[in-house]
């Protein structure tokens, strides 16, 4: 599991390499192997379909639904109303309220403080206040 | 949609009573909830014919708590597996345990935790099996979260419902629960080894199931000595 994840570090650190790369193969292969651990998050009873895996420290509001397929980094904070499916959240994110996140990367320390959106195949990267703001690669 | 809407629609997904809804936001929890049950329904069509197009047998298993779900579900597997490619999808609000039960008989198990939903819907089986290669299994048996109640509410596109209740419930608990026995196929009266035991009236509970519903098929069974399993097994086409 750590080898995908540092490769996939690796390829969004140089945004310009993402569409090139062989992200989708990688990220294929971690979720193969993913096992599931949800029992050491800070939060109510959100949804789960397995397999999730959660680091330490994660922050999950009402309503979310996590799984199948998803990674989230330690100290990440998600927030009420969320959807995450097939998707890999790096360490010390925030992601915006009723976000919808489908077979995307979020890359470690961003920050997202605005609500609603809807994102597919997607890397996202970096600090937005508005959803205008927000830097996404498509792969 | 707007930012306005959407928040008022994120209030009545906490409100999620039309009762409890304010008069002037009546409408529009009205509308959700229509909503919701149609896109249910639309989903729950097209994963049975999903199931259909790979040739898979597809079952669902409601019913209450503790009823005996997934030690039938054991013995199921027990029976199945030696020829068939199963997959179980089992619901619970939290833990993995009927999963981690069912996958010691040779199935493949996926646990949804629902968490504070009290039951499965459309779309988390939809979320499942997209992401799956179908042609892998023969048969696919889906446990929804134990309780009487919400399961009526979703469908999940199976070929036959089956609903499980136990005699230790008393012999009020099919009366007193018709829903669910309106759109089940198959109603299991389980752990009838403690018929003598306890002196439920089965026969009351046999009659009020067809009562509510004249096409359900009835059968006593214990998942404990294995009595009638095979039969059920027969029942549902195998
Ligand atoms: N005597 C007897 N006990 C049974 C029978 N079936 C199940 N049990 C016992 O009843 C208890 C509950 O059974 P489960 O299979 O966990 O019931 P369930 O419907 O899956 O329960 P939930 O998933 O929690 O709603 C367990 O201790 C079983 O061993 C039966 O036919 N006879
Ligand atoms: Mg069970």
């Amino acid at each position: 599991m750590k080898e995908e994840l540092t490769k996939i570090e690796e390829i969004i650190a140089n945004p310009n390499e993402i569409k090139i790369s062989n992200i989708q193969e990688l990220m294929e292969a971690l979720f193969a192997k993913l096992k599931n651990r949800v029992d050491n998050y800070i939060g109510d009873y959100p949804t789960f379909i397995e397999p999730v895996y959660l680091e330490e420290n994660v922050k999950i509001g009402d309503d979310v639904l996590l799984g199948p397929n998803v990674y989230i980094g330690a100290n990440s904070e998600i927030p009420n109303y969320v959807e995450i499916s097939n998707t890999i959240i790096f360490d010390n994110v925030k992601i915006g309220e009723n976000f919808k996140l489908e077979n995307c990367i979020v890359a470690k320390n961003s920050s997202f403080n605005f609500k609603n959106l809807n994102m597919k195949n997607s890397v996202l990267i970096g600090a937005a206040n508005l959803k205008t703001e927000l830097q996404n690669i498509g792969f | 949609m707007s930012d306005k809407e959407e928040r008022e629609i994120s209030r009545i997904k906490e409100v999620e009573s039309t009762n409890l809804a304010r008069d002037d936001i009546r409408e529009l929890v009205i509308e959700t909830k229509k909503a919701v049950e149609k896109d249910n329904d639309l989903l729950a069509n097209k994963i049975h014919r999903s199931f259909l197009d790979n040739n898979i047998k597809s079952f669902d298993i409601v019913g209450a708590i503790g009823a005996g779900k997934t030690a039938l579900l054991e013995k199921i597997a027990e029976k199945l597996t030696a020829k068939f490619r199963m997959l179980v999808i089992c619901g619970d609000i939290t833990t993995r345990v009927d999963a981690d039960r069912i996958e010691k008989y040779n199935a493949e198990t996926i646990q949804i935790n629902t968490g504070r939903e009290c039951a499965l819907n459309a779309y988390h089986i939809h979320q499942i099996i997209k992401n799956k290669d179908l042609q892998n299994y023969d048969v696919i048996f889906i446990e929804n979260v134990g309780n009487l109640i919400c399961p009526s509410e979703f469908v999940l596109g199976t070929d036959k419902r089956i609903i499980v209740v136990s005699i230790t419930e008393g012999e009020w608990v099919v009366e007193k629960h018709p829903m669910l026995f309106k759109m089940s196929d198959i109603a299991v009266i389980n752990k009838i080894d403690l018929k003598e035991r306890l002196g439920t009236n089965v026969e009351k509970m046999i009659a009020d199931a067809k009562n509510i519903n004249p096409e359900i098929e009835v059968i006593t069974t214990s998942a404990k000595t294995g009595e009638n399993i095979d039969k059920l097994l027969e029942l549902m086409g195998f």
